[in-house]
């Protein structure tokens, strides 16, 4: 729904701003979609004052007019309209000024210059009337701009309003919420007017034939009227709640409308046959014309307005097309009604014709507030088209529709709430809301519930009013979570240990505790951070008396354990915590995961020959984990000479400058010395220090590039001491933006390379982001880097 | 010798593709780039070639090598897929596929995820802590009397310089306390040590969860209520539980928490002794001593707290009965656990 700001506060005085007002109203329950200002339309469109009006030198339509918009000079303007002369007021369009898309301009009419434009109510957007130019009759000095002088300078408020409020579908019930949301009154119209001697039961009479389809039906009466344009006031707020002024009868029943929010319909008496207003339902086949030129066929359960022969209206949805009001309607009847909602519902549905009027009545309008607002369409019928109103109003109720009364507990409100409003507290907002209170108990009230408001049923629902009140930011935040939880670490922990099961390892489970004969049999050194064991006052015996400060005992004892039962090759894991010596008594629990690969990598296959393992698949191993926990970018690999591995078969491993593991090949006489014959592979890292990195939350999605790769293959013939890691690095850095992958696929060494040589094929990615590569483009990257390794590192280009 | 070189490899290029078995695709290879083929016999006459010529002619004989070695290989692939489409005909399905590896997480472990998965579920937020402890949590904090038995060495694993192991996953409750204010709701899951000779139902190292839940009017009833829940997913729901009085020092009143025997539902039979019910841990409400030695005011705040042993709920679940079966390592047991 659209509410104007000024309008609102007529109703309701309210010194905030539109921003506050907004983030108040929205906190409150009534969320603010959008707000228009239409005045910022209208920027530099001015009231200008005609000075003189001469015709155009060289076109007979145009004249050529001086107009004061209270600068020093007045401007020329040439204006095509048959109605502009001297000295009247006009809106003008100066240059800069834009009307839709069309921005005016200095221009050139028939040889002579125009500064701007005198414009019509259409191109305004006032009204559709584009017959001539606006003259606008009130006073306003010269250069006033034309949105203040217009009252457009307005903050139009798009409300959603929730299917259980029709109360707040009108300018009224709005007021009613926000006043009880600023603690404040608000102002129902003032309603005051004389009636005339004739009686309006005399003049027509109300038959309701199904009470329960219409619980409620009014009519007054206003004869001799005038139909004509409404006043610009009303004209005004029409427009800025969306409707389009039609004349006075039909902007009076549209103004209420957006007042109370209750739709009003008015007949033309004239065609009133026999004075008397019939609701029924139609006959089967019964048939009636709308408004709109639409012919309906009518079936028993649509409920219409008829007089004592034809259907006048489609009750609550729609008029009928002979019934209504014309240029030439001297005698009104006003018809206010309440309808039941799920009928109207139906016949809407049915017929497919959501209106203003059903959209409010299927929701549930008032049935008590009839009167007040039927009284307040006659007076503004009687002060925009004259004439008078006849006494009294025809009122057919023929079982009165009661408020409900419900009893509220303070203690329950407060407990649902966790609040500790007062038994006053409680009282003042429910008086609020116009719900009226009588105190039964200490803790206990009976509120009566207005009619106008169907949704309160329950003292649930009271509560609820309750908390919009005592606001849903004040109620207390009662957490439990995320302040403890090592997610984090869990979230690692898991990853790791289902990656390396899709590879085929086995998880571990060993005892803490260890020999110190075992770092003896690894030959870790004395001054090793694992030789800082954590020792026990009552051992269980020397097997077991200290805690392990490294978990590669362990697997090789479970590796021979297996092997000894014949299983030849397999991959084991361990992730666990290793304990260490700080000082004297601290101690530090790092998490590590240890494996070994025990044989042959692959698994046996009948079809092909088992592969040798090497320290690659170690490695590969490794980075896999490594890039499954996000941490593969800080990671690099050094010669290791960690003394359990063979020479030349093994890396450490550092995250950023930190050695944080190894992996590689172990050595024969350490297997032996655990009784192991076969080949096997150890990777033995330290996650504490990778854990903290880990964060799904960083993941960010990119742009797939949508220009192409283009893919080139070098072959090189590189002295053996250069490491690949380090001519991938070269080869990146010759243009990192474009150069997206450098990938290893051939390595030889043999008879036709030079001694001390091998060499080595890369295929390389070329890639931009913002344009397709040219070949020659990538030619010339691809000659940068091969005089960068030839010139940098004597790595040749390999001929063929 | 162009001409001659030319003539060579188109004869190569007919004869190869025709060629219908590795036998004679072999003499192929032998006839073209073999010691005695004619492209060799080219190459040692090319120095009867000018001299300029040389460069060019060598790079030719090379280049045409090349290409028949590349055409030979191209089709001995070819008669390779055949020879397998021709199997395929004859497809025997029971043979294995290419195996891919399928490991296991260790039996305990699963259980531990799972238990704490459903901990989670249940909003309770997850807490590690130390091992290696000092008396004062492990004991004091605790409420533990200094003549409560479980101090003694025989039972406790003192460390040189005076800590310990942990003999329990609380602790991490008094960790917790200390630093946060109510509602707390965690488990606390981890090792623990008790000095235990091995045999099938002692290891001096276990694993154990623990849950603590302290707020204002938390009763008895939320403890029943949350271990009965907790029971009845990790084994069924048909699974009871009952609260038999017991002393523990930092809860008061203290239970030994038993289940209906899973495996004869009470009928009595050999894993629960005949009794129909099987022994789960320990349980009770927060000891106000505990909640005055963190802070907390005892008479504002109340909660609850259950210990249950990791190893004894995998035994149970995968019918295990030998506690030692968890760390032998042997890949026999492992594999019945992918």
């Amino acid at each position: 729904m659209k509410i104007s700001y000024n309008w609102l506060k007529e109703l309701v005085p309210t010194q905030l701003n539109i921003d506050e007002f907004c983030e108040k109203l929205t906190m409150f329950g009534l969320e603010v979609e959008e707000v228009v200002q239409p005045g910022k339309k209208l920027e530099n469109i001015v009231i200008g004052k005609v000075v003189s009006v001469e015709k155009h030198p060289n076109a007979d339509k145009l004249s050529l007019c001086k107009v004061d918009v209270g600068g020093d000079e007045s401007l020329s303007i040439i204006c095509g309209a048959p109605n502009v002369v001297k000295d009247i007021l006009v809106p003008v369009a100066m240059i800069g000024a834009k009307l839709g898309d069309f921005e005016i301009k200095k221009a050139k009419l028939r040889g002579v210059e125009s500064f701007g434009m005198i414009c019509s109510e259409k191109e305004l957007g006032v009204s559709d009337d584009h017959s001539g130019i606006m003259i606008i009759k009130q006073d306003f000095e010269p250069g006033t701009p034309f949105a203040d002088a217009m009252g457009i300078n307005d903050n139009i408020i798009e409300v959603e309003v929730t299917p259980n409020r029709p109360d707040l579908l009108g300018m009224i019930g709005v007021a009613r919420e926000v006043a009880v949301m600023l603690n404040t009154e608000y102002e129902h119209p003032e309603i005051a007017f004389e009636e005339s001697e004739v009686q309006t039961k005399d003049e027509i009479s109300v038959i309701i034939e199904d009470a329960e389809k219409c619980p409620r039906y009014c009519a007054r009466m206003v004869k001799g009227i005038t139909v004509q344009h409404s006043p610009e006031w009303m004209q005004r707020k029409l427009v800025a709640s969306g409707l389009r002024p039609i004349n006075n009868i039909v902007d009076v029943t549209n103004y209420v409308l957006l007042e109370y929010g209750q739709p009003l319909h008015a007949f033309d008496y004239t065609k009133i046959k026999d004075k008397t207003i019939v609701v029924r339902t139609a006959k089967d086949k019964e048939k009636m014309m709308l408004l709109d030129d639409t012919e309906l066929k009518l079936h028993s359960n649509n409920l219409l307005i008829a007089d004592t022969e034809h259907p006048l209206a489609l009750a609550g949805i729609m008029g009928g097309l002979d019934s209504s009001i014309n240029d030439n309607t001297k005698d009104v009847v006003i018809e206010c009604a309440y309808f039941d909602p799920r009928n109207i519902r139906a016949s809407a549905l049915e017929y497919g014709l959501q209106t203003d009027s059903s959209n409010r009545f299927e929701r549930g309008m008032d049935p008590n507030g009839l009167i007040e607002v039927i009284d307040r369409a006659a007076q503004l019928i009687q002060l925009t088209g004259g004439g008078e109103i006849s006494s009294g109003v025809v009122d057919c109720y023929p079982h009165k529709i009661e408020p409900k009364i419900l009893t509220l507990r303070v203690s329950r409100a407060n407990s649902i709430l966790n609040a500790k409003m007062s038994v006053d507290e409680v009282k003042n907002y429910l008086n609020n809301f116009e719900f009226s209170t009588k105190k039964t108990s200490e803790d206990t009230f009976e509120v009566t519930i207005p009619t106008l408001r169907p949704d309160i049923e329950r003292e649930i629902d009271i509560i609820e009013e309750l908390a919009r009140c005592y606001g849903y930011n004040n109620v207390e935040s009662h957490f439990w979570i995320n302040r403890i939880d090592n997610k984090q670490k869990r979230t690692v922990v898991r990853l790791t240990k289902n990656h390396l099961i899709s590879l085929g390892f086995f998880e571990v489970n060993n005892m803490s505790f260890a020999s110190p004969d075992d770092l003896d049999v690894l030959k870790i050194p004395e001054n090793d951070f694992r030789r800082k064991v954590v020792e026990f006052a009552n051992p269980m015996g020397e097997q077991f008396s200290i805690m392990r400060s490294t978990l590669i005992p362990d697997l090789l004892k479970n590796a021979d354990l297996n092997l000894s039962y014949k299983f030849e090759n397999f991959k084991l894991f361990e992730l666990n915590r290793i304990y260490l010596k700080e000082r004297e008594d601290t101690f530090a629990e790092p998490t590590y995961l240890t494996g070994v690969i025990v044989g042959k990598f692959d698994p046996f296959y009948w079809k092909e020959e088992q592969r040798a393992t090497s320290f690659y698949d170690v490695k590969g191993i490794v980075e896999s984990v490594f890039s499954k926990i996000h941490c593969s970018k800080n990671i690099t690999y050094k010669v290791s000479n960690q003394p359990y591995y063979e020479e030349d078969s093994a890396a450490d491993i550092f995250l950023d400058e930190k050695k944080i593991g190894s992996c590689g090949i172990m050595k024969d006489d350490v297997l032996k010395s655990f009784e192991i014959e076969a080949l096997v592979l150890l990777f033995d890292i330290d996650l504490s220090n990778i854990i903290p990195l880990y964060n799904e939350k960083a993941i960010r999605f990119t742009e797939i590039v949508k220009y192409p790769p283009v893919l080139r293959d070098i072959a090189v013939i590189a002295p053996s001491d250069i490491e690949v890691g380090e001519i991938e690095q070269e080869i990146k850095s010759v243009d990192p933006n474009i150069i997206k992958d450098v990938q290893l696929f051939d390595v030889y060494t043999g008879k036709q390379i030079k001694q001390g040589c091998r060499s080595l094929a890369f295929n390389i990615t070329f890639q931009s982001e913002t344009s397709t590569l040219t070949d020659k483009y990538v030619d010339k990257l691809f000659d940068n880097i091969v005089n960068k390794l030839s010139l940098e590192h004597q790595i040749e280009l390999r001929q063929e | 010798m162009k001409e001659q070189i030319q003539e060579i490899l188109e004869e190569a290029r007919r004869s190869i593709p025709s060629c219908e078995s590795d036998k004679d695709l072999e003499e192929l290879r032998i006839k073209y780039l073999g010691k005695k083929s004619s492209l060799s016999d080219l190459l040692s006459k090319i120095g009867t070639v000018p001299k300029e010529e040389r460069p060019q002619m060598g790079a030719l004989l090379n280049k045409t090598k090349k290409e028949i070695a590349q055409l030979i290989e191209q089709k001995k692939l070819k008669l390779h897929e055949k020879a397998d489409a021709s199997r395929a005909l004859g497809l025997d399905v029971t043979m294995p596929g290419r195996p891919l590896p399928v490991g296991a997480k260790h039996p305990l472990y699963q259980i531990w995820e799972e238990i704490e998965d459903i901990f989670i579920n249940l909003g309770f937020e997850v807490a590690e802590g130390p091992e290696i402890e000092s008396e004062y949590y492990n004991f004091d904090a605790l409420n533990t009397p200094s003549w409560h038995p479980a101090r003694n060495p025989q039972d406790t694993f003192y460390l040189k310089g005076g800590k310990l192991l942990r003999t329990q996953t609380s602790p991490m409750q008094i960790r917790v306390m200390e630093k946060f204010k109510p509602p707390i709701k965690i488990i606390s899951t981890g090792r623990c040590y008790r000095v235990d000779k091995m045999d099938p139902s002692h290891l001096p190292v276990f694993h154990q969860v623990e849950a603590l839940l302290v707020d204002e009017g938390i009763t008895m009833s939320d403890m029943k209520g949350e271990l009965d829940s907790f029971i009845k997913r990790i084994f069924s729901a048909d699974t009871r539980s009952r609260f038999r009085p017991h002393f523990f020092p930092f809860t008061e009143p203290s239970a030994e928490i038993d289940i209906l025997c899973i495996n004869c539902k009470g009928e009595g039979c050999k894993l629960c002794k005949n009794s129909g019910w099987l022994e789960m841990g320990g349980a009770g409400m927060v000891d106000p001593a505990v909640l005055e030695e963190v802070g907390y005011d005892p008479e504002k705040y109340t909660g609850y707290a259950f210990g249950l042993g990791i190893e004894r709920i995998a035994m149970l679940r995968y019918g295990i009965s030998d506690i030692r079966k968890l760390v032998t390592n042997d890949l026999r047991i492992l594999k019945q656990f992918q």
